[in-house]
């Protein structure tokens, strides 16, 4: 039987040792803070897409500057951040051996986060680069290749040293998320930033990045994830699981063929959004497979299981709706809208943060050795994230729905289109400060936990660098 | 998937295969994209912006303009881009080939302005124009930043706003606009490519041949 590889949960909170629950903890805990800081400037955007004129007159934080900001900290600083430590944890404990290069680990984690400090000033005085996902100055942007690849070395030693080997589609999910980004950034970098191609090429390669983000790095980092934790939580073999390897690599070799869907109607070759329609057809493969893999999650109850399954739900459901919005038909109600929003934070946030929120709550108590302090914190952050996560991807997809149909009414101005979208975009901001006070209960029961574990057990002095995070 | 280096090799050789495809296939196809010279008039198209727009571009980058505006106008009968007077044919790779970072841009919280600079009925002024970044609108935030509201001394500025309202700065003070600004303006009203290519061209008929059947 192929799944008897999956092992049992560990039962001593040592696998990992003990050097390096430091560095984890630190990358953890910064994560949450780039989490929280997001949430600010997600909520400041919110707010100006319906009162224009609010800080609009501070020059750091004008609207085009804080959604850089919210989405830079978003992606690279929580979803990366916390997402890469998680895999290199993941996968040392499915290696069985104790973390190697921890120090790599830790040196690389400080760099990320600290290009990624420098380079949301960089944003706020103006130095971004204006493509979407890819806004850090390009000052940052070589340090973020060298501090991503010392994080991922850890994780790879940890994975090719292995101990047992098998078919578990969480390794391979942990390992190409981690590999791929260096080279993703790499390739971005070399034609946006340095040898810039021209005129719109600059949009295409801009597309591309945007989709290996999407699809070579946060989904591939909180798969890996989401499938350890499906067989720990579930505690059996996963069904259908002869048809992973094909659906990863679906994933890997035609993901990124779907950056076309970012260009519809637009001043490229027209094969390009045509490409995407045609691959994103054979991604739904993939999706198909994941959700027969994960099916057992649904089934699951408890927090940490609900978060687990609100995850795997969402990113199903971004499938569908980033599936849908490829064709034309469709794109050309959808794009330029709200309803873009709406997929991005339905995959970013639904999928992405949710199913990493699940692999924190189940891995950091391994690395503190005792239980998170607050479990009422901790289901009242999962909760107020979805009820968050549901009302602004609801509101913003209604409003963009809403603002694509008046777009094609010639008559209709911007000054009635934007009042007819207001209502969803106050209930979107709601959501924003729901979210934000959500994530704020994360990090006031992490830190709590750190506190409680140093006073409790005086276990290292590896985790007094962790709080003063 | 135990042989370690294979994995990985194969991972990398999809990466690149994609990027390859996606990035340099519309490379080998649009890279070499020249102006078109128009023999009737004697001229190449599109024109090269002038410096001072070319800096404004960098302006309108660095506040993040692309938040709110495309600079992409669709082919007629997909969106009604053409029906909001936004430009009268669809947008194509070659007006972008002197754009050191071209906007096209994602999100329409307001207006697309890839023609911005040729508005029907009749172009904003730069006046207006600079009135709207000074003090904003219902819609558009203000961006008083660009701005220097300064004590007249001796006789006032002749690029001093001539603002009024709420917005007109106290007596004896006059609001100046800054290089960002004037190279801001300048990039706005210069944006503008009504040549009709041969690219641009064919599209537009069958469509209308299609729209006409119906």
């Amino acid at each position: 039987m192929i799944t008897s590889t999956i092992q049992p949960p560990p039962s001593d909170g040592d696998m990992v040792g003990l050097h390096a629950r430091g560095p984890l903890l630190t990358a953890f805990g910064l994560a949450i803070g780039w989490l929280v800081a997001s949430g600010v400037f997600s909520l400041i955007a919110a707010i100006q897409l319906h009162s224009a004129a609010f800080l609009a007159d501070c020059e750091y934080l004008t609207h085009g500057r804080v959604r850089a900001l919210a989405e830079t900290s978003f992606v690279y600083g929580w979803a990366g951040g916390a997402g890469i430590s998680a895999v290199v944890l993941i996968l040392s404990r499915l290696g069985g051996n104790p973390l190697r290069a921890a120090n790599w680990f830790g040196a690389g984690s400080v760099f990320w986060n600290l290009g990624i400090a420098a380079g949301l000033v960089g944003i706020a005085t103006g130095d971004m680069t204006s493509f979407s996902l890819l806004q850090l100055p390009r000052y940052v942007q070589p340090l973020m290749v060298f501090a991503s690849a010392a994080m991922g070395i850890a994780g790879l030693l940890a994975w090719s040293g292995r101990r047992r080997d098998g078919t578990f589609a969480s390794p391979w999910y942990g390992v190409a998320g981690l590999v791929l980004l260096p080279w993703a950034l790499t390739a971005a970098q070399v034609s946006l930033l340095w040898f810039p191609m021209r005129g719109v090429l600059q949009a295409v390669a801009a597309a591309w990045y945007t989709e290996a983000v999407i699809f070579l790095w946060l989904t591939p980092l909180s798969l890996a994830c989401a499938c350890y934790l499906a067989a720990k939580l579930v505690g059996r073999a996963l069904p259908s699981y002869e048809a992973a390897p094909l659906a990863f690599w679906m994933l890997i070799v035609v993901g990124t063929w779907s950056a076309g869907r970012h260009l519809v109607g637009g001043p490229v070759p027209a094969w390009i959004p045509t490409m995407a329609v045609f691959s994103f057809s054979m991604l739904l493969y993939h999706f198909a497979v994941v959700g027969l893999n994960l099916r057992p999650v649904f089934g699951l109850s408890g927090s940490v299981g609900s978060a687990l399954k609100f995850g795997v739900g969402s990113y199903l459901l971004y499938g569908a709706v980033a599936f849908l919005a490829c064709f034309r038909g469709i794109a050309l109600r959808t794009q330029f809208t709200h309803f873009a929003s709406a997929t991005e934070q339905l995959f970013l946030y639904g999928s992405v943060s949710m199913i990493l929120f699940a692999a924190l709550y189940f891995l950091v108590p391994q690395l503190l050795g005792r239980g998170w302090s607050s479990p009422a914190l901790m289901s009242g952050h999962l909760a107020g994230a979805t009820i968050g996560v549901v009302l602004s991807v609801v509101a913003l997809g209604w409003a963009g729905i809403s603002q694509g149909a008046v777009m094609l009414e010639p008559k209709t101005g911007f000054g009635e289109i934007a009042s007819g979208v207001r209502p969803y975009l106050l209930v979107n901001t709601g959501a924003q400060l729901v979210l934000l006070a959500s994530n704020l209960l994360l990090a006031v029961n992490f830190l709590r936990s750190l506190c409680s574990c140093c006073q409790g057990s005086g276990v290292s002095t590896a985790l007094s660098e962790g709080s003063a995070s | 998937m135990k042989n370690g280096p294979l994995f990985l090799f194969g991972l990398l050789v999809s990466a690149v295969i994609a990027w390859s495809a996606i990035v340099l296939g519309a490379h080998g196809q649009l890279g070499g994209l020249t102006p078109w010279f128009d023999d009737g008039e004697g001229k190449s198209h599109p024109a090269r912006p002038t410096g001072l727009a070319a800096r404004g571009q960098l302006v309108y980058a660095d506040l993040g303009c692309a938040a709110g505006h495309t600079q992409q106008v669709r082919r007629p009968g997909f969106g009604s881009d053409q029906e909001r007077g936004w430009g009268d044919r669809q947008s194509v790779a070659r007006d972008y080939i002197f754009q050191e970072r071209p906007q096209i841009g994602s999100s329409r919280i307001g207006p697309d302005l890839a023609n911005f600079g040729a508005r029907k009925p009749q172009p904003p002024s730069a006046e207006t124009l600079l009135a709207l970044l000074h003090s904003g609108s219902d819609r558009h935030p203000a961006f008083p930043f660009l701005f220097e509201t300064r004590k007249i001394e001796g006789e006032s500025s002749a690029r001093a706003l001539k603002l009024s309202g709420k917005a007109a700065p106290s007596v004896g003070y006059e609001v100046v606009p800054s290089e960002r600004a004037v190279t801001l303006v300048a990039y706005l009203l210069n944006l503008n490519s009504p040549y009709v290519y041969p690219e641009a061209k064919p599209l537009v008929r069958a469509v209308a041949k299609e729209e006409g059947k119906k």
